[in-house]
């Protein structure tokens, strides 16, 4: 396994991530394809951390903090749509413009 | 009391009398007019004392210094400011005194009084200024609580107009008398009036003929417009607007005897300017003959009265131009007794018969007025120029002045100009004395204006029938105080002027006094019509300057609204439509946001991989 294997993986996965986030009509899929990108992003940081980093910690501490924030943030988006939901009956990303000029 | 107080009272007791009535006295109208009355009466009384004390050296207070320039305030207490000083506070109570019958029923009496009390106080401080900054300062107020005055009844629109023709024309003078002044400062290096008029130090000596040709003619632009000569003379005549009293003081004592008593005050430069003496001669000449011939035909009595006072302050600077500052002094005092006499007289006819209009006075029973007929007689006897009465003594010296300086052709002008003066003003006469009809005395009496001739309004035209009976005699004392030898005049040398004063009264009594009341200049009409047009001054004044100036208005107007205002405008709108479009990329939709931020991540990532 080269550096190059883990990039690429990574990679693929960030790019499903991101097609999940902008592409998709529903929210939590929506979500889902975040968490994708943060686990491609902490790829990397392990990936690069194996390779070329002398002491193994560095990267670790990243992914580390990284995996908590994805479980708070996930906390936070879940409740968001639970209220979204009970509200508007629709977790459709399209049809919540009201944000607008 | 010394000097100081003296002359600090006389200045300033009018001042005072202003300042208590505008700031405290809006709601007590006699109140303020008693306080202005006493600061008039305060400032004659020690005018007076200062003259009987006799002249003394200048006071001066350094105003402030700058570089080398030191700029004083004072007071110049020679012979012919402690005159003329007693001249104006004089005349100016009489015509306060008058006001309060005259103006007894208008509603804003308080600020009536004040004015006359302002424009007391700047006419006083510029009598006794000096220096000559300080004059032109003065100068400055005259004119500005003339225009107050002048557009005192300001809700009509013609006395408004009239208030602003009066301060504009003026002003035209007055740019070229600042110049003058700044040129002074510049030659001199101070302001200090006998300091110019030293004739070992002072600018006769230590400048080019040249430079005081200049200056003398750029202080005769402000005296030009000032004392209404052509051609600036048409507001004079327009000036009428404000209240009948206050244009026997604008006539009289103030504002127009301002340019005069300038050049009276600085007579010796001008004495020196031969050159500027010659251009004064002609166009002071052209004035008083141009000024005759519209008076001989209007019909208004304020507007007769006001062409008349334009031809006597050219013949007053005909005389000072043809080198006898004695004969233009004596005709400016004793006009400003007979010309206030007149005004206050025309100003009794209006208030009881409400009306202008000569005929119609004469027919409504003017004669009935005693006291003011006497007036009339008296000061219209010495406007004419008829033996005893003062106006007499002083147009003969003028006569006399320009016999012996100028030539025979301005001694005729002189002369046809006095002329048609005895004419025009026994016109006057006779149209109130001896109308064609009287209507019978309506036995009501008692119009709503009250009695006919209330004591405070005869008392001033007493005082000033009795200044312009007698005042022929203060020739003497007039010519000692400017330190001049009154001349003597023969029999012989008087039958000229005497000659011509029969003559205009013996036509004006022709046409006038019998008959059917017109004019040899009916039988003119070309004449007629030029003449009361005011030879179409005023209408090419209009037709020129003033289109003039309101085409390039309209022109800048356009600029400014089309071009300064559009551009921001559009400007302005280019912005707000540009926000307008470009305010739909917000959309709301929060993938798109999404996605616009992973495109412009990546081309900044593009970006700086290959510039890396």
């Amino acid at each position: 396994m080269t550096l190059e294997m883990y990039l690429l993986l990574s990679a693929v996965l960030f790019c499903l991530g991101l097609f999940g986030a902008l592409a998709q009509r529903n929210l939590i899929a929506v979500l889902i394809g975040v968490e994708l990108m943060m686990n491609a992003a902490s790829l990397n940081f392990m990936a690069f951390n194996r390779f070329s980093v002398t002491d193994p910690s560095t990267g670790q501490v990243f992914v580390l903090i990284i995996i908590g924030l994805a479980a708070a943030e996930v906390a936070i988006f879940l409740s968001i749509i639970l209220n979204l939901y009970r509200q508007r009956r629709t977790i459709d990303p399209e049809s919540i413009t009201e944000l607008r000029y | 009391m010394d000097t100081t107080s003296l002359i600090l009272a006389t200045t300033f007791a009018p001042f005072v009398g202003f300042a208590v009535a505008m700031l405290f006295l809006h709601r007590s109208p006699r109140l303020a007019q008693a306080v202005v009355i006493t600061g008039a009466a305060v400032a004659l009384g020690s005018a007076v004392q200062l003259w009987l004390e006799g002249p003394v050296e200048p006071l001066r207070y350094l105003w402030f210094t700058s570089g080398a320039i030191e700029l004083h305030f004072g007071f110049l207490l020679d012979g012919l400011n402690l005159m003329f000083g007693v001249v104006v506070a004089l005349i100016t109570l009489c015509v306060i005194v008058y006001s309060v019958g005259y103006m007894a029923q208008d509603p804003s009496k308080t600020r009536y009084f004040a004015l006359l009390a302002f424009f007391e106080w700047a006419m006083l401080s510029f009598v006794y200024a000096v220096d000559l900054l300080q004059s032109f300062i003065f100068w400055e107020l005259v004119g500005l609580a003339s225009f107050f005055l002048i557009g005192f009844w300001y809700q009509k629109p013609s006395a408004a107009e009239a208030a602003r023709k009066a301060f504009l024309m003026t002003r035209i003078g007055d740019v070229g008398l600042l110049i003058g002044v700044l040129v002074v400062m510049m030659t001199a290096g101070h302001f200090d009036i006998p300091g110019l008029l030293d004739p070992e130090r002072g600018l006769v000596a230590r400048v080019a003929p040249a430079t005081l040709t200049a200056i003398t003619l750029l202080i005769f632009v402000g005296i030009v417009g000032k004392s209404a000569q052509f051609p600036l003379h048409t507001w004079l005549p327009d000036a009428m607007e404000g209240p009948t009293p206050v244009s026997a003081l604008l006539h009289s004592a103030t504002m127009v005897a301002a340019g005069v008593f300038l050049m009276a005050r600085l007579y010796p430069l001008f004495l020196a300017a031969e050159t500027t003496r010659c251009i004064i001669l002609v166009i002071a000449t052209v004035t008083a003959l141009l000024a005759a011939t519209m008076a001989m035909v209007d019909r208004d009595i304020k507007k007769v009265l006001a062409y008349s006072s334009i031809s006597q302050l050219g013949f007053m600077l005909m005389a000072l131009a043809a080198g006898s500052l004695f004969a233009g002094v004596f005709h400016l005092i004793t006009h400003a007794m007979f010309k206030a006499l007149l005004f206050l007289c025309s100003g009794l006819f209006i208030h009881h018969f409400a009306t202008n209009d000569l005929e119609q006075i004469g027919q409504a029973g003017g004669r009935r007025m005693k006291l003011t007929t006497i007036g009339l007689l008296v000061g219209g006897g010495a406007l004419a120029g008829v033996p005893p009465l003062s106006g007499f003594f002083s147009k003969e010296e003028i006569f006399a002045a320009l016999g012996h300086e100028s030539g025979t052709v301005f001694t005729i002008a002189a002369l046809a100009a006095a002329f048609l003066t005895a004419y025009y003003t026994f016109r006057m006469i006779f149209l109130i004395v001896l109308p064609a009809r009287i209507e019978p005395a309506a036995n009501s009496g008692g119009t709503d204006h009250g009695s006919a001739e209330p004591w405070t309004m005869v008392l001033p035209v007493a005082v000033l029938t009795v200044g312009a009976a007698v005042g022929g005699l203060w020739g003497h004392q007039i010519a000692a105080a400017l330190n001049l030898q009154a001349p003597t005049h023969t029999l012989g040398s008087m039958l000229p002027a005497l000659g011509v004063v029969v003559l205009g009264i013996a036509l004006a009594w022709v046409d006038f006094g019998r008959g059917e009341r017109v004019g040899f200049l009916s039988r003119l009409p070309a004449l007629q019509t030029l003449f009361s047009n005011g030879w179409y001054i005023d209408t090419f004044y209009r037709a020129v300057f003033v289109r003039l100036t309101n085409w390039l208005a309209s022109l800048l107007h356009g600029v400014e609204v089309k071009g300064l205002d559009g551009g921001f405008d559009q400007v302005g709108f280019g912005i707000l439509r540009s926000a307008d479009g470009s305010r739909s990329l917000q959309s709301g939709w929060v993938q798109f946001y999404g996605g616009c931020i992973v495109l412009v991540v990546g081309a900044i990532a593009v970006y700086v991989g290959m510039g890396g």
